[in-house]
């Protein structure tokens, strides 16, 4: 029973860790780079749900647009403003510069709004639980659920079955030959910079609903988001969901059957460590992660 | 012998870096008698250690080009070694830091081999999730302190535990450190497995084809860098006489050791020195000055992400890459 | 070319530029001024609770060099110390990020290039160990207003007090509450069988303040003969608390207590409640429940919910002094006092009075004077004894309460329910909010 529920909340965290990882991965396949301030990302959505719903007076869920619409803004910015010139240099540059970036948002938003916690108290879906037989789940996760599975599906669709996704793809194997085909790679990474940016910016959109928004709420999450990308393969958008759904559960329901074993050795203190460790195990088994493409 | 006379010899630098070192050294070792605060004696411990542990990563991080982001975990090994056996049975230093450097090794094998199956980015990530993993151990772990963290008997003034009353005591020790630091490093780049590394980061399957053991070089300078990070943390046990995983296994000590190391220029002996040169007291003198301004908070660290931020887009190589590109340049 | 020249001489401009700096500066201290140097979290993850203290500590400085006849409080009419001529106060922020190492280089600032007189700080209890130990060593006096790990006191430390009650004094007063609730002592609530309200769960986060509350937690559990049926340790930087919560509600207790900074506190009454758990009591230590943003972000989520602070704005129906002080605090900073600000103001106090009895600015006579100090109970904001050091540097005379959040109309306020004699409302039990 307590397992069962465990499950159930694991698979829902599990939901939401695949749709913020969604545009780490996408980012990540088309131009080989991970992306540190995708935290920062996922905080500037929020802030964008908070303030929008706090002056316009509108539910936060009305807001998820405008959140994808600032996320691809701020893609597409850091993409032409700094990340264009990382590519040039090695992999060490490439970290080094999103992590400044990382630093740089967070502490703009310090600076712009303090370092107070803010909350959405009104809306939708806010404070609102399902009761379906003995399980209570919280209302945002199962929209965020629902919304993660569209997001996939979509982002699936245009990646595999129009031209822009061809694009993508072809840009992703092999950058020059795909410029020699009369693909603007330049174009595509842009592209892809802004298709993170709307799914981390819905994300933090829909966080916001249930989530304290803080300047530094981005670090919890993005540490996350990188092992579940890991382990489900750079690059990969069928591995960053599956992953995400193992991690949800792995979290939750490992502490529980602590609970259940009635030890305090298996417990909640060790729930990030068994995510760290499950990722350790696999791609020291495979190398490439779950789903990862062989090279 | 002749590794020592290699150490000594820096006579493939230019002229001009031998004077700039030389004339380095000889300000460091007459720092204290300059008049300088406290606060700034203090500023320069930390830039001596966060070289010596820039030195040490850059080994791997470096020579080798595999991103490293897990250092703070050997941090620990070496300041948790030294404290727990001085706390517990009254060890001193000099036996303890040893063999906390021992045991980091012993370590460093230990999760190396299956580490360097991995590549590229799936490394990197790696590498912090190791660390992470160590200090959730630590966290919970009762016989090392666990959250609470372990706080060093006070000792006086004695150099069998090396504490001491007065900073310039441990100025000169972690100095010693840092010139002993320099020293191997300049051996190491000069080495076999110095040059065998260079070989590996520039293209590893012709040098695999040259019959170098690739992983295996990896690893051995995983442990030297390893071996580092430890002795720069059996020091922090001594030097803030109370440590806890918080303040020294935290992934943010992890990046702080591989970012100053790539800023100033990774792969040089000068660049760590260089990163920690900058990045310490920016970090320190920055945060103390705004620190104390209300109306000001974040600007601080926006300040200093606009800088790394800037030379990662226009010098991949670090500031060292900078000099050198103005000089190559000129001549 | 030129481009290379010009970054390379702008990144050595701005080094020089940092290491000269400090040389520069350097102007002349006024003549009587006495200068305490200030460590708190000012920015970083704790950068609210920073600014709450600091707020506190400000209040007071200000109410100490001016004049503020109407407080009814000695150093409001001081106007500087009295017995060095007047002489006033200058405090010197600093910010230590939560960060011990960071805390020990700023007190060797503090104390080697500022030369303060005395420290005050730090809020993190880990902050306070390695800064006072600098303090220890370099003999000046240290006076700590809101770290409340008991060990800090334990040390044989001879140039370190602490005005603030310490963590075993507060849960020994939550278990005391328990016990009047099962005797039927608190205001508006028959006495509850004990059977009702036996078995208890905690969470609480697993640093060390968090752990040792837990540790006090278990001891006095058995002596109170409450039975522990569920102890977590949890990380307060972990996205989600689902786990957690949950092994909580399947525990099935009747209390819950929890050590919590405000974030986790934050997400484990929405987790909670998305949960419907129903423990009939829910009690925080301090930190995270009792911090204005608290109550601010989650509205009536908090009704019933109990937390153990030492200053509550209700406090002011029994204490005159606090009332007038948190009218002038509210009317510059907005809130009303808080824990935090409130015992940071308690400790600006202390060193005014202990700088007015030792006469001097010499460490030894101040450290005579802190010794033999008293401060009695009309002085303070809090609603303790007083002020008076044991000789381990502790205040004796600290105490103290437990507040309960009520929704009220539209507004949530904190009314206080221990000590029994103070109560400012009735208690509402059992616990039914998130049902």
């Amino acid at each position: 029973m307590v397992l069962a529920d465990a499950f159930i909340q694991g698979i829902l965290m599990g939901f939401l860790f695949a749709l913020i990882s969604l545009g780490l991965t996408i980012i990540f396949g088309v131009m080989d780079i991970v992306n540190f301030a995708h935290g920062e990302f996922l905080m500037l959505g929020m802030y964008t749900a908070y303030c929008l719903s706090i002056s316009l007076g509108v539910d936060p869920l009305v807001t998820l647009p405008l959140c994808g619409a600032v996320g691809a803004l701020l893609g597409l910015v850091s993409y032409y403003g700094l990340v264009r010139y990382l590519l040039r240099g090695p992999m060490v540059a490439q970290l080094l510069g999103t992590f400044g970036l990382m630093l740089f948002l967070r502490y703009l938003a310090v600076f712009l709004w303090g370092i107070d916690y803010r909350m959405i108290k009104k809306g939708l879906l806010v404070g609102k639980s399902l009761t379906i037989g003995p399980f209570h789940l919280d209302m945002t996760k199962v929209v965020c659920a629902l919304l993660s599975l569209v997001a996939f599906t979509v982002v699936s669709w245009i990646i595999f079955k129009t031209r822009v996704g061809k694009a993508l793809r072809a840009t992703s194997i092999n950058r020059e030959a795909a410029s020699y085909m009369g693909i603007k790679t330049e174009r595509m990474n842009a592209l892809a910079w802004a298709m993170g940016g709307i799914t981390v910016g819905i994300a933090g959109g829909l966080l916001a609903n249930f989530y304290y928004i803080y300047p530094m709420v981005g670090l919890l999450f993005v540490m996350i988001a990188f092992a579940t990308v890991a382990l489900g393969g750079f690059g990969s958008i069928k591995g960053a969901f599956f992953a995400g759904i193992l991690i949800g559960i792995l979290e939750t329901v490992f502490p529980i059957i602590g609970h259940l074993l009635k030890t305090s050795i298996i417990g909640p203190h060790y729930k990030m460590t068994i995510v760290y460790l499950a990722y350790f195990l696999v791609v020291v088994f495979r190398p490439r992660g779950l789903f990862g493409w062989e090279q | 012998m002749g590794a020592i006379r290699e150490a000594f010899d820096f006579s493939d630098f230019p002229l001009v870096e031998r004077i700039g070192f030389g004339i380095f050294c000889l300000f460091l070792l007459a720092f204290p008698w300059l008049g300088m605060d406290s606060f700034g004696m203090a500023v320069m411990i930390q830039f001596l250690l966060f070289s010596l542990f820039g030195m040490g990563w850059n080994t791997i991080g470096g020579y080798g080009g595999q991103v490293e982001l897990g250092k703070a975990q050997y941090v620990g090994i070496g300041a948790y070694t030294v404290a727990v056996l001085m706390v517990r049975w009254d060890i001193p230093y000099w036996f303890s830091m040893p063999l906390g450097v021992l045991i980091a090794l012993g370590y460093s094998f230990l999760i190396g081999y299956p580490l360097f199956r991995l590549k590229g980015h799936y490394f990197a990530i790696a590498t912090i999730a190791t660390s992470l993993v160590l200090q959730d151990i630590f966290i919970n772990w009762n016989f090392v302190g666990a959250a609470k963290g372990i706080e060093l008997p006070i000792k006086g003034n004695t150099f069998l535990y090396m504490q001491f009353t007065n900073d310039t005591y441990y100025y000169y020790f972690i100095l010693a450190y840092f010139l002993a630091g320099v020293l191997y490093m300049n051996w190491f780049r000069k080495s076999k497995l110095g040059y065998q590394l260079r070989m590996i980061k520039i293209d590893e399957e012709a040098a695999e084809s040259l019959g170098i053991d690739a992983r295996w070089c990896k690893i051995k300078a995983y442990a030297i860098a390893s071996a580092f990070v430890a002795v720069g943390g059996s020091f922090i046990a001594v030097y803030n006489l109370y440590i806890d995983p918080e303040s020294v296994m935290h992934l943010e000590l992890s990046i702080m050791i591989a970012l100053m190391a790539m800023l100033g220029g990774a792969a040089s002996l000068w660049g760590p020195i260089i990163g920690a040169a900058i990045l310490v007291p920016l970090d320190r003198y920055l945060g103390s000055w705004l620190g104390g301004h209300k109306e000001l908070m974040g600007v601080d660290f926006m300040i200093y992400a606009a800088i790394i931020m800037f030379i990662a887009a226009f010098e991949p190589r670090g500031i060292w890459g900078i000099v050198e590109r103005y000089r190559g340049r000129r001549t | 070319m030129k481009k290379g020249l010009f970054l390379s001489l702008l990144v050595l401009a701005v080094a020089m530029g940092l290491l000269m700096g400090p040389f520069a500066g350097g102007v002349a201290a006024k003549a009587k001024e006495i200068k305490i140097g200030v460590i708190y979290p000012l920015s970083g993850a704790f950068a609210a609770a920073g600014r709450d203290l600091r707020n506190g500590a400000e209040l007071a400085l200000d109410v100490l060099n001016n004049r503020y006849a109407e407080l009814g409080i000695s150093i409001a009419k001081w106007e500087g110390i009295p017995s060095l001529k007047g002489a006033k106060i200058k405090l010197i922020f600093a910010d230590h990020r939560g960060e011990p190492g960071r805390g020990a280089d700023l007190a060797k600032r503090l104390i080697m290039d500022e030369k303060v007189v005395g420290l005050m700080g730090c809020y993190h209890s880990s902050v306070t160990k390695t800064v006072s130990a600098v303090a220890e060593r370099y003999g000046v006096p240290m006076i700590n207003g809101s770290s409340t790990s008991p060990v800090l006191t334990k040390r044989g430390f001879k140039w370190f007090w602490r005005t603030t009650p310490h963590d075993e004094t507060f849960t020994k007063d939550l278990f005391e509450f328990l016990k009047g609730l099962t005797e039927g002592k608190v205001r508006g609530v028959k006495a509850v069988p004990k059977e009702e309200i036996k078995r208890i769960a905690y969470a609480c986060e697993n640093t060390e303040w968090g752990s040792s509350v837990a540790k006090v937690i278990e001891q006095m559990a058995k002596e109170y003969g409450f039975d522990v049926v569920k102890g977590i340790l949890y990380s307060a930087k972990s996205p989600d608390l689902t786990t957690e919560s949950q092994a909580l509600v399947a525990a099935k207790p009747d209390c819950m207590l929890f050590a919590s900074y405000i974030s986790d506190a934050i997400l484990f009454v929405r987790t909670l409640k998305s949960m419907k758990a129903s423990p009939k009591v829910v009690w925080g230590q301090d930190a995270g429940f009792e911090i204005p943003d608290f109550r601010a972000t989650l509205g009536k989520d908090v009704h019933g919910i109990l937390t153990r602070t030492v200053f509550i704005p209700k406090v002011v129906k029994v204490k005159k002094a606090a009332g007038k002080i948190n009218a002038l605090f509210k009317k510059r900073y907005g809130t009303d006092l808080t824990g935090a600000s409130g015992r940071a103001f308690v400790a600006l106090q202390t060193w005014a009075h202990v700088l007015n009895a030792a006469g001097s600015t010499d460490p030894k006579a101040i450290q005579k004077a802190a010794n033999e100090l008293f401060i009695p109970a009309k002085e303070l904001i809090m609603p303790w004894g007083g002020v008076k050091f044991d000789k381990t540097g502790q205040n004796v005379l600290g105490t103290g309460l437990i507040g309960q959040y009520q929704a009220k109309g539209g507004k949530v306020e904190l009314e206080i329910v221990y000590p029994f004699d103070l109560a400012t409302a009735d208690m509402v039990y059992p616990f039914t909010t998130w049902k």
